[in-house]
Order: C-alpha cells, then sequence, then structure tokens
C-alpha cells in the first residue's frame, strides 16, 4: 500500500528519529510512504488565536494530500491527528464552515474533497498491518524487557470525531509492544498527559506533569517508556533531566518512539532508527 | 485574586454569554449542570488550579470580560479528557478556546509561544524552523547528514493565503 505522508513541524524540523526510524519500519510491512510538497502547520498551535484559521491549515494539508491521489494519509503526530481528523470532521458536517475554507483554499488553487482517510502510527500497524504480520517479521523478539506504553491524549480523545483507540482503556499500542516479544503493564498513570501544551507558558508545572508520570513509571520497574508522538517524546526524552528536578528525584528511563522499538525488533541498525538520538535510551540495558 | 472574587466585583453582561456561545459549534455551555466532572480529571487542576467547570459557569453568568482577561484561561493543557467525559456536551476545552481567541481579539496578554509559532508559519509554512540537533554524545546533526530528505516547503502564495485568513 501507499500512504501520503503528512509530517507536520516537530517532526520534520527536530524530532528526526520518528522520522528515521518511520521511513525504515514501514517499508518492511509493503507499505510505501509517499512525501508530498508545499505542507504547513497542521494549526495546533494557531488554534488558540484563531480557531478558523487553524481549520483552514488543517484543511490545506488535507487538499494537499489529496492532490497525490493516494487515498491513505498517515499522519503520525498526536496534536496533527487531532487537528486533522477535526477538521475533517467539522468540514463534513458544517455546511457554512466548507464554504469558507473552499473560499480560502481556492486563492491558492485548491480543493478540497475530504476523500482521505487519516491513520497514525497505532492504528495502521494494529489495524491495518495486524499484530500476527508484525510477529511474523519480528527476527530479535525483546523477551524478558517490559515497557510502559504512553498512547497520549490527543490520538485517542475525543471519540466522537473518531480516533485511534479506546479514549478510556486504550490498548493497541501495548498490543503492538507485545508483538515484538516484550511485556506491557495496566498502571494506574497511564492516561496522564505529557503536559507539553504548557511547556512554553507554565513550563514548571509541565515538567512536574512528565516527572510524576516517569516517576510512577520508573518505580513500576519497568525497563522503558514508549511512546508515538513526537510532543509526548520532547517531554519524556530531552526533557526527562530536568523533569526529574520538578519531581524531587532521579529519572533513568530509556524513552523510546514505538517504531524505534519496532526496528530492533526487525534488526535495523541502532543508527538508522535515530537512536543515537534519544536522550534518554541505555542500550546497554537491552541486551543488543 | 481568586475568580469567585473578579465575579463579585462586576456585573454579568450576557450579550458577551451569546458571543462566545456563537463561537461554539456543536457545543453549549448552557447544558452544564456543574457536575464537576470535567474539574475531578483536568489536568491542569493540581498544579495550576484550573477549574473547568468555574468556566464553564462563569461564562454561563455572563462574567466573559473577568474571565477573558484572567490568566487561567492560558493554563489548559489541552488533553481534552473534559471534551470526552463531560455528559452535556458542554465541552469546557472548547469554551477555552473561544476564550483565548476572544482575549487575542482584544490583545489582552497571551503567551508569547503562540504568536511566535505564527509569526514562524508566515516564514516558513511551518511552526518550528529546522533545527540542528545533538545526540547522546553531544555529536551534531541536521536532516542531511542523518540522510532524511530536503524539505519542501510551502510558496509565498500559501503566506499571503494565510495572513489574509488570519486577517478574517
Amino acid at each position: 500500500m501507499k500512504v501520503a505522508v503528512y509530517w507536520g513541524c516537530k517532526i520534520p524540523t527536530a524530532q528526526y528519529a520518528y522520522e528515521m526510524s518511520l521511513r525504515e519500519v514501514f517499508p518492511h510491512f509493503d507499505i510505501e510512504l509517499v512525501d508530498f510538497k508545499g505542507a504547513s502547520c497542521c494549526g495546533g498551535p494557531v488554534r488558540s488565536i484563531n480557531v478558523s484559521a487553524a481549520m483552514y491549515l488543517s484543511a490545506r494539508n488535507l487538499a494537499l494530500a489529496t492532490q497525490t491521489s493516494l487515498e491513505d494519509l498517515l499522519v503520525p503526530c498526536n496534536e496533527c491527528h487531532f487537528m486533522l481528523s477535526e477538521a475533517k470532521h467539522r468540514i463534513a458536517n458544517d455546511e457554512e464552515m466548507r464554504r469558507k475554507i473552499e473560499e480560502e483554499l481556492k486563492e491558492e488553487g485548491l480543493t478540497y474533497s475530504g476523500n482521505v482517510k487519516i491513520w497514525h502510527v497505532i492504528d495502521l500497524l494494529h489495524d491495518f498491518v495486524g499484530t500476527d504480520a508484525i510477529r511474523a517479521k519480528v527476527k530479535k523478539p525483546l523477551k524478558g524487557l517490559r515497557f510502559a506504553v504512553h498512547p497520549g491524549c490527543q490520538i485517542i480523545r475525543p471519540s466522537e470525531i473518531g480516533r485511534v483507540d479506546s479514549a478510556e482503556n486504550p490498548n493497541k499500542l501495548d498490543a503492538l509492544v507485545e508483538a515484538v516479544g516484550a511485556e506491557t503493564l495496566d498502571y494506574s498513570e497511564k492516561l496522564d498527559c505529557c503536559g507539553a501544551a504548557l511547556l512554553y507558558s507554565h513550563e514548571d508545572a509541565a515538567l512536574s506533569l512528565a516527572g510524576s508520570k516517569l516517576k510512577a513509571v520508573q518505580g513500576y520497574g519497568v525497563d522503558g517508556f514508549v511512546d508515538t508522538c513526537p510532543y509526548c517524546h520532547i517531554m519524556y526524552d530531552a526533557r526527562q533531566k530536568d523533569a526529574a528536578t520538578t519531581v524531587g528525584g532521579k529519572l533513568s528511563l530509556s524513552v523510546l518512539y514505538y517504531t524505534q522499538l519496532l526496528g530492533l525488533a526487525l534488526e535495523i541498525e541502532q543508527e538508522k532508527l535515530g537512536l543515537h538520538l534519544n536522550q534518554s535510551f541505555k542500550p546497554e540495558k537491552f541486551n543488543l | 485574586m481568586s475568580l469567585i472574587d473578579l465575579m463579585t466585583m462586576a456585573k454579568p453582561n450576557k450579550e458577551l454569554h451569546k458571543k462566545i456561545l456563537d463561537r461554539l459549534w456543536r457545543v453549549n455551555p448552557d447544558e452544564c449542570f456543574q457536575c464537576m466532572r470535567c474539574t475531578s480529571g483536568c489536568t491542569s487542576l493540581k498544579l495550576l488550579e484550573l477549574k473547568p467547570h468555574e468556566i464553564t459557569l462563569l461564562v454561563n453568568s455572563g462574567f466573559v470580560d473577568e474571565i477573558v482577561s484572567s490568566d487561567i484561561i492560558w493554563a489548559c493543557a489541552s488533553c481534552l479528557k473534559c471534551k470526552e467525559r463531560c455528559p452535556q456536551k458542554a465541552s469546557p476545552y472548547d469554551t477555552i478556546i473561544a476564550l483565548r481567541n476572544l482575549a487575542v481579539e482584544r490583545e489582552v496578554k497571551i503567551p508569547e509561544v503562540y504568536m511566535k509559532a505564527v509569526a514562524q508559519i508566515l516564514e516558513t509554512g511551518l511552526s518550528q524552523q529546522v533545527q540542528t540537533v545533538a545526540s547522546r554524545d553531544m555529536q551534531p546533526f541536521n536532516r542531511e547528514k542523518l540522510g532524511l530528505p530536503e524539505m519542501q516547503y510551502a510558496d509565498d502564495r500559501f503566506k499571503a493565503v494565510f495572513m489574509k485568513v488570519l486577517g478574517g
């Protein structure tokens, strides 16, 4: 299957490990990622300033994606996935908004059809590829390792617009981690937010949200922490040391994107998965 | 000063309440019966004392001026739990976003990060500039060095349209 990819802002400008690992793992499952030109921000940070301008940005990216004439679009960032899904839902159900956006897009020569299925890494792998197919491709099962998974917020809520997993009891990411031979755990902080949206306005609170979750998870004695969103990843990986200072403790938890974990199980070289860019990763603990 | 203090000093303005309702789609704060399910699960309750049910009550009571100029509307972490869990589809999240939009229109103080993102979008289409990052052992890496394809930015036509959309 060919899938257009909307990378958003955080991934192609800084969270390179996610982009690298995505580009590495999907071809193993006969999924070809197709880039397209001219994408802009999804509108996430614009929403607080002007909701309809944010909606225009999301719709614009959907319109660009349909120009590839592919029917499937991968959106690996949780926030972008929320913004694009919401725009699609709103435009489909709100005639006034649809007309307004069509007018705006026309100025750039774009047309909005809405004929694109929006995927995230979690459902593309879990629902389309399937855990059996993943299990069959695994060359080096990650036996004996136990991970806490963090699906994030905006990928599972609000369910009324169609999200990738249950809003209150998500378990697809667990199933994906188990498919590569590792274990996961059910833990009470699983739905806690990473705090990224507050990082630049309320830094202490944001870091403290990330820190308290990691502290709890570390207390459960896991070998690592798995996420699928560039924002969450910044909080738990790059900002882990700062987060530790807000919760009065030492944090030493390997944080990986799921696609990196999958890549390890497929025996893809660590450097190709961008694992050298993970600030918190401790390869010696992974017996690689 | 708490939100309640703000209320005791002000007169409610029901027209402004309507102004917030007009900005919402399939969300109606008027349906809120103060069950506080939003607040009990709010990510920003413990650290920043955000109480979504109070925001909804203030809006419904017409204290929009007071809440728009309060910093509390910028404390939401956008975790969407209140939107998901509200039994009345009153979604405090959407109300908070509508209040932020109104705060921007009125040029009340807003966190700089949002304006920076908009300025950056007007420059490259993206909310952040492409960065050189450091590996765990402090080596610098950029897209090229990591073997990632070149960026394909939006052109000037986009910028002109976005500017117009923002203004309108």
